[in-house]
């Protein structure tokens, strides 16, 4: 990837000196930590964590060392799967791509609190097992250092399944990889999270593909509509809950703008819609459902 | 959660309408498609977690054909 002339947007400029070189020692360890590795397999979703842990890792290691696995199934939409294959592509990281099972297992489709261990179970065990086919030394996840505070069952699978996270292990923040990323000019810097879509569904309420695809059509009307940032679309049965950016909820908040999220919502299968008040909040249905992290 | 709690909150903010509680989530139904400024959107989601609520949520009923309040108890 491309060097400091390669921005692909202005530098964000509430950056410090201090905190630029504190990043930039933490990537350094990052390289140092891959290359004891020998090598890897990541699970690459395409996003902004695993692109940069790519990027990084095919540039300590080399492509022969390095192995990008995207790991495909009905619970994310499609757009995805082609956003990681370009991203990869861009950063020059050799592509696997497997189908997981997850919406087979009855105890995922029942939609538990702890509904990702099932998935990154499913998950990481597939991973693991081409590891051990191509001899590969180490597998990764690209969960960082933020990611601790939040409830996250899947990162107990990974753990399990031997899968280690060096971006929280070396303390990275999301906003590092953010600001790391924009110097290498990977155009994931700034993307908004994008978790699964059985993310949208509340816990205790089944998980469906019909379920997932009508979230998945109403997410993308909204981007349609030129809504961008962060969004969700939270599945309450009949109503949809629409989580927008702060940016974004004061326009769609107006009057004149109201009546065509709606019907972009409606058109998807919801017969209600509703917009968040607060706006946008990373596991706001671990909030609803008071689940929190250990 | 009290909703009613809530409505009446709502309405002294000049936010007349609906309450629906959904476990700790508030569904707001105005009565009129009034705009919504940030100072009372926000006063709106203070009033809400003073009332139990973990979200609160402004439901789009379609425009000036379907703008009443919608009553569900």
């Amino acid at each position: 990837m491309g060097g400091a002339g390669d921005y692909v947007s202005p530098m964000p400029d509430t950056v410090s000196p201090v905190q630029l070189a504190r990043a930039r020692e933490k990537e350094r360890q990052l390289a140092e930590w891959l290359r004891a590795q020998g090598s890897v397999l990541l699970g690459f979703s395409g996003g902004v964590d695993s692109a940069y842990l790519g990027c990084v890792a095919v540039d300590a290691l080399g492509p022969s060392n390095t192995l990008a696995v995207i790991g495909r199934s009905p619970s994310y939409p499609e757009e995805q799967w082609a956003t990681a294959r370009q991203v990869a592509e861009l950063a020059g990281l050799p592509v696997l791509e497997i189908d997981t099972h997850e919406l087979q297992d009855p105890r995922y489709l029942a939609n538990p609190a702890n509904r990702c261990y099932f998935c990154k179970t499913e998950l990481w065990a597939r991973l693991a097992a081409v590891a051990r086919e191509r001899d590969i030394a180490t597998i990764l996840d690209g969960m960082n250092a933020d990611d601790l505070a939040d409830y996250r069952p899947g990162a107990q699978a990974a753990r399990e399944l031997g899968v280690r996270s060096p971006l929280a292990e070396l303390g990275l923040t999301k906003a590092e990889i953010r600001l790391l990323s924009h110097e290498r000019g990977l155009p994931t810097w700034d993307k908004p999270s994008s978790p699964c879509l059985s993310s949208r569904v509340p816990y205790g309420t089944p998980v469906t593909i019909a379920r997932l695809r009508e979230v998945e059509t109403a997410e993308r009307a909204l981007r349609e509509l030129g809504i961008t940032g962060d969004l969700r679309v939270r599945y309450h049965g009949e109503l949809a809950r629409v989580e927008l950016s702060r940016e974004e909820l004061s326009l769609w908040l107006q009057p004149a703008r109201r009546e065509a999220l709606r019907r972009a919502v409606c058109a998807a299968g919801f017969t209600r819609v509703a917009i968040d008040l607060h706006g946008f909040r990373s596991g706001s249905l671990n909030i609803l459902g008071g689940v929190y992290a250990a | 959660m009290n909703a009613e709690r809530l409505r009446e909150g709502l309405a002294s903010l000049g936010l007349d309408g609906t309450v629906e509680a959904r476990g700790s989530l508030a569904i707001v139904t105005l009565a009129d498609e009034r705009p919504l400024d940030d100072e009372t959107r926000l006063a709106a989601v203070a009033l809400a977690r003073e009332h139990g609520f973990s979200h609160v949520a402004l439901e789009l009923t379609g425009g000036t054909d379907h703008g009443a309040a919608v009553h569900r108890d």
